[in-house]
Parts: structure tokens; sequence; C-alpha cells
């Protein structure tokens, strides 16, 4: 599968909420508004001649309004027979006259139905689509489908193969960035498509028995770090997004082909394969103009968007392909163990910032190359945490993959002067003194031996009063092993007698959002080639070491996992930190004293708990 | 006061935005200026275009073409 694979995905949505938001602005909702569905539909239209003049291929994504509007249908028709764009459904645009008569709901997000209402509206949506074509969508999407749905779906409709699942990190941030009113709160998922468990959808699969039998794509192909601290409306491959984020100038948007262009660059990590996809509505095309830009400038950036794609695709750069061909592909070949990785560069803020970012069965974390290389997001995806959300569950509108690590959550290195935040790091101490890689900018460079991914971390220097050491950091991670291996080196000292102590630690919490969650009865343990020392956390500040330590540990029962680390030689110390309430928090890490040069080597393994 | 109303081209709150909220303003049609309804952010076009302008600056390679990867 070595290409640049593209998906381009169109949906007639015929009451889009921004169009129909202006309106009716001072009258009453009509939802069979005939100035609405015909913009919407010329929208539509609009969008598909942009793409196919430009030699590209779509999906449509029927919405269920759709369905009853004889114009959309034929367009679908017409252009899956001239240009053989695949015909497929959304559950997106659920609400029109029909749905509201039927359901007597005015819920927009399939995910928020209880899981009856879901299994009902499936039946509708996907009835009335045979109705209409005559055969079942071999794809379809939503902003976010958990697994209890896609399962449904699957056991209901077995040739549906792919599906729009989630919005890469639209969390918190969405929530915030929309003035607390969109609830489309799942973070934690892969950026790019991957084959998903059953018992959760933002975690891939790890086998044949947990494959849940569809493909999933993320919504749109973000800005990896932009996104990470920043809405995920702003920063993204759909031209709306970068419209939004204002990152645009004199009408044009280099910042487009800049994403376009860094996750084309994917291929160098990923077994030659990449993969971008643009998935857009009506809505944001309105002639009335949307984010501070006129009709024009909405138009002109689509057509650009499309120009580059349809480039790309005429130098032989990039291969367009409808979603269920797309599937095909990714399946072909593909072990479930293999995982998606990447060295993502600042590319809006001019800082030359690097974020390592990799996903596989088993975790899902990033690197900060501004941090010395600190973990700052860790999702532990072994524990593949039942999460069915929507009405009747105890999550609700809460669909995040938990975090374990979160730094810009929870804080990370820098805290208002007290407590500690959550990051996995090292501390490097001599005489009384300490300081913490995450003090240490560096960039990185990426590599791999047959089936060990590795990110080397540039040196840095730590400079101490009477001595100066130099430390590199490397990070390797064998294909399914479900572990990363740590090497803290110190590859040169201006003291070759110095007695410089390492401290490899992990400061975690665990939640989904901003706010702390109960840490009681996390237990934090420690053994000691003599003896096991263990807690279960209370808040009570309390701290513990063992001396020659094969394993410190913290289990986390919250969210049914077991975090460990072990050190290479017997000569290191382990040890754990309870916090207290203003520092909800634990740490366990391993420890030891080197003269001169030297290392310490540590792994950190994430497993589900029993 | 007049009735507040949706502006041209939908205007959100410069304010607002620094903070990374979307927020649209209503208009103000008697005074000719825009308001917002979290932040009180009050100000006519221009100065809406100039706090716009103001964002963008945080995005120094809005227009750099970047290809080395």
């Amino acid at each position: 599968m070595e290409a640049f694979y593209l998906n381009i995905i169109h949906r007639p949505e015929m009451v889009p909420e921004y169009i129909q938001k202006e309106a009716e602005h001072g009258k009453k909702e009509d939802l069979t508004r005939r100035r609405v569905l015909q913009e919407s539909l010329d929208i539509f239209r609009t969008q598909q001649r942009i793409a196919h003049a430009n030699g590209l291929r779509t999906t449509i994504q029927m919405t269920y309004a759709s369905l009853f509007n004889a114009e959309a249908v034929s367009i679908a028709r017409e252009d899956h027979e001239r240009y053989q764009d695949e015909i497929s459904s959304t559950f997106l645009g659920l609400q029109c006259q029909e749905f509201r008569q039927q359901f007597k709901s005015r819920e927009l997000a399939i995910w928020l139905f209880s899981m009856e209402d879901k299994r009902r509206i499936v039946d509708a949506v996907f009835g009335k689509f045979k109705e209409v074509f005559g055969f079942y969508p071999a794809s379809t999407g939503s902003y976010y489908m958990d697994a209890e749905l896609v399962g449904y779906i699957k056991e209901k409709y077995p040739m549906v193969k792919a599906a729009v699942a989630t919005c890469w990190e639209e969390g918190p941030k969405a929530y915030w960035n929309a003035n607390n009113s969109w609830y489309t709160i799942f973070d934690g998922g892969p950026w790019n498509p991957w084959i998903p468990s059953k018992r959760n959808i933002h975690c891939p699969a790890s086998d044949e028995a947990d494959d849940i039998g569809i493909v999933a794509i993320p919504h749109i192909s973000r800005d990896l770090m932009a996104v990470f601290d920043g809405p995920g409306s702003y920063y993204g491959t759909h031209p709306q997004n970068i419209l939004r984020g204002m990152v645009y100038e004199d009408h044009e948007i280099p910042y487009f082909y800049n994403l376009v262009d860094q996750y084309r660059a994917m291929a160098k990590y990923n077994r030659g394969y990449s993969y971008n996809m643009m998935y857009v509505g009506p809505g944001w095309m309105s002639k009335n103009g949307r984010w501070e830009a006129d009709y024009e400038t909405l138009l002109h950036s689509y057509q650009a968007g499309m120009e580059y794609y349809g480039t790309l695709k005429k130098e032989g750069k990039a291969k367009d392909v409808t979603m269920s061909e797309f599937a095909d592909i990714y399946r072909a070949g593909r072990p479930y163990a293999r995982p998606e990785c990447f060295l993502w560069k600042d590319i809006l803020y001019g800082s030359k910032r690097q974020h390592f970012w990799y996903a596989d069965p088993w975790m899902r974390f990033c690197l900060d190359m501004n941090q010395g290389g600190a973990m700052i997001d860790l999702r532990p995806y072994a524990a593949k945490l039942e999460r069915p959300v929507g009405v009747g569950t105890k999550n609700l509108q809460d669909a995040s993959y938990p975090f374990l690590v979160q730094s810009l959550y929870r804080a990370g290195y820098f805290t208002h002067y007290a407590g500690e935040g959550a990051v996995k790091s090292c501390k490097f101490g001599y005489k009384g003194e300490e300081v913490d890689l995450c003090a240490c900018r560096s960039h990185a460079s990426w590599s791999e031996e047959g089936d060990v991914r590795i990110v080397t971390v540039d040196p840095v220097e730590i400079e101490f009063d009477g001595t100066t050491i130099r430390v590199q950091s490397i990070f390797r991670i064998r294909e399914g092993s479900g572990e990363i291996e740590i090497v803290r080196r110190i590859v040169g000292t201006t003291d070759p007698k110095a007695e410089v102590s390492i401290d490899e630690y992990l400061t975690g919490c665990y939640g989904t959002t901003e706010y702390p969650e109960d840490l009681t009865g996390v237990r934090l343990t420690l053994e000691g080639a003599a003896d096991t020392k263990s807690i279960e956390y209370a808040y009570q500040c309390r701290e513990d070491q063992v001396e020659d330590v094969r394993r410190v540990e913290a289990l986390v029962p919250q969210v049914e996992t077991r975090l460990a680390m072990r050190a290479d030689s017997g000569r290191a110390a382990g040890y754990f930190r309870e916090g207290f309430a203003f520092s909800p928090m634990y740490t366990i890490g391993i420890k030891k004293t080197i003269r001169g040069k030297g290392e310490l080597h540590t792994w950190l393994k994430v497993e589900k708990a029993a | 006061m007049a009735q507040g109303r949706k502006g041209r081209l939908n205007y959100r709150c410069p304010r607002c935005l620094m903070r990374e909220i979307d927020m649209d303003m209503l208009y103000d049609r008697d005074k000719d200026e825009y308001y917002c309804l979290r932040c009180s952010f009050v100000g006519d076009e221009q100065e809406v275009l100039r706090l716009n302008a103001e964002f963008r600056d945080k995005y120094k390679d809005r227009t750099s073409r970047i290809t080395d990867f």
C-alpha cells in the first residue's frame, strides 16, 4: 500500500447548522425552508464540480434528509455513473421533517442517542438508503461513533467496511472553542486511519478477534501540534478550518499545502504509506460568507485545496480513492501490531518545535522535543476500556479515551509553584542541584531497525555548579511489545569523576478533562531484590524506595491499567511518591548514580489490569 | 437602545478569539458597532479588522510555503 491516499468526502446536508441559523435569525425554526434547501444543494453541486474538474473522485455521504430529496439523489446517481464516485451514507444531517416525525427528537448527534434509539436510527437510515439506491452503503460515518454503535452496524449490515469514526483531539478544547456549546468531546484517538477494537473505537485492534470489522477514518487530517493545544476546527485539511483559524493572508492558504505535504511525509515513517482526507458539508460555503470571509474567499479556498490535490494526482504523487476502496487497500497485508508514528514539525508558529506521535494497539503517546523529549500525552490503549456513550450510559457526552499523562490538561513540568504536573521525563542531579530535561529544548531524528522504531534526541547540555554534562535520550519501541525502552546517556562531561544522579520518572493521573479525578485506590508498588512495598493512594504524601529495583508500578483501577517501569541493572533504586489533594498525582521512578559517563536504561510498559 | 442583529460576515468577537473562543457578535445598526455578549468587547468594523490582524500575527509561518519535511 505504498502511496499517498486521498479520500474526498462530500455530504449533501440539507439543513446545515450555519446556514439554518442565519436563515432563521429572528424567525422560527423551519426545517423545510426552501432557501436553505436550495442553497445547500447548490453548494454540494459546486463542491462536486470542483473536485471533478481537478480529476478527483469523491465519496458522497448521503444524509438522511438528502435521501428524501429527489435532486440530491439524482446528483449522487449521476456522479456515481459518470465519475465512479462512491455513494455512501452518513449519520450527520439527520434532522429533517421526516426524522422529526419519526423519532420525535431534536438530537443531532448519533453517538448521543440511547443504544435503543441508535439501533432504530441505523435501521431507518440504512433502510431508506436501500429503498432509494437499491443497495446498502459500504461506508458510513459521523463525527463520532462508539464501538457499540459500529458493532451493531457491522452485525446487521456486514457490507460496511469503513466509517468516519472520530475527530482527532476534538475534546474539551473544541467545547471551549465553541462557547461551551458543541458536544464533540472525543480526545484520545489515532490521527490517521486504523482498525478499531471491538471494545473501544479509539483503540487500534490487537488481533483478528478484537477487530471490529471496519477501517476507521478520523474526520479531517489535522495539525498534530497546533490541534494538541488549540481548537481542532482551526488547523486541518478543510479550507473552512484554515479560514476559521485565520491562517491565511490575502486569500492565499499556503498553510493548507504545508499540512498536506507534512502528511505526505508520513510515508517515510510508515512503510511508504500516508493518507489525507477532506470531509466537507455545505454549511461553511454560504453565499453570506462565514468566519469573516466572503463567499468568493470561501469558494477560492476550496478551489485552491482541490487544485493542489489534483496537481499531486496528475504528478503521480497522490491516489484518490473512495472510502470503501481505501478500506480494502488499508487492510491488505497490514499486521495489527504495526504502529503509526511521525515526527511532526511546527508549520505555524515559526518555532522549529517537534512532537513525536506514536500509536499502536497498546498505547498512544507524544514526546515533546521542546522539553527534551518529555512524554506529554499517554493513552493506555492496552486497557481497551469499554466506554459506550449517549443517553443511558455513564459517560453520556464524554467520549474521550482517558489519558494517564496529559501535560496541557494537567500542568506538566510547569505548575503554579506548588505540586506536580503530569509528565514523563528525567532529572539529573549533582551536589544538591537538579535539572529536569523538560527545561532542555532539543530536536530529534527518527530511524528504524527491523521492527524497532527509534527516536534519537539531539544531546543537550546541562550546566551544574562545578561540572557540565551532555545528555542524549533515545526511545526505542519494538513492534508488538507494548513497551518503550528509554536510554538516558551522559555522552560528555567536564569532570570524569563527577557523581551524577539520573532519575527517570513518570508523574501521572488519569482522566479525560482538565479537572482532577479521584485517585483513591490507585496502587503504587515497588519490587526490589529483597522486598516489595505497596500502598493504596489516599492523598497522604507518602514516599518509599527500594534498592536493587526489579519493577515499579502504578495500578490505576479506574482505567483498568497497569503502568510498569523496569531497569537494566540491579544497581538502580525504585521509588514511588503519593500526592496530596492540591497535587493529585502519583509518581513512579527509577534512579541511579553514575561517575563520569554512563547511562540509565529503563522500560515503560502499558498493560491491561485484570 | 436598538435590537442587536447578525452583522456582516458574522464577525466573531476579536477579544474572545484571542483566547480561542468563537463567539459571534451582534451588530447595533444605530451606533454602527459590534458588541460581544460574553466579554464586553465593543467596536466598529475597523476595530474588529485591526484586532483580527493582530490575532494572525502569532502565525509566523502563515505566508510561508514549507516543503522540507
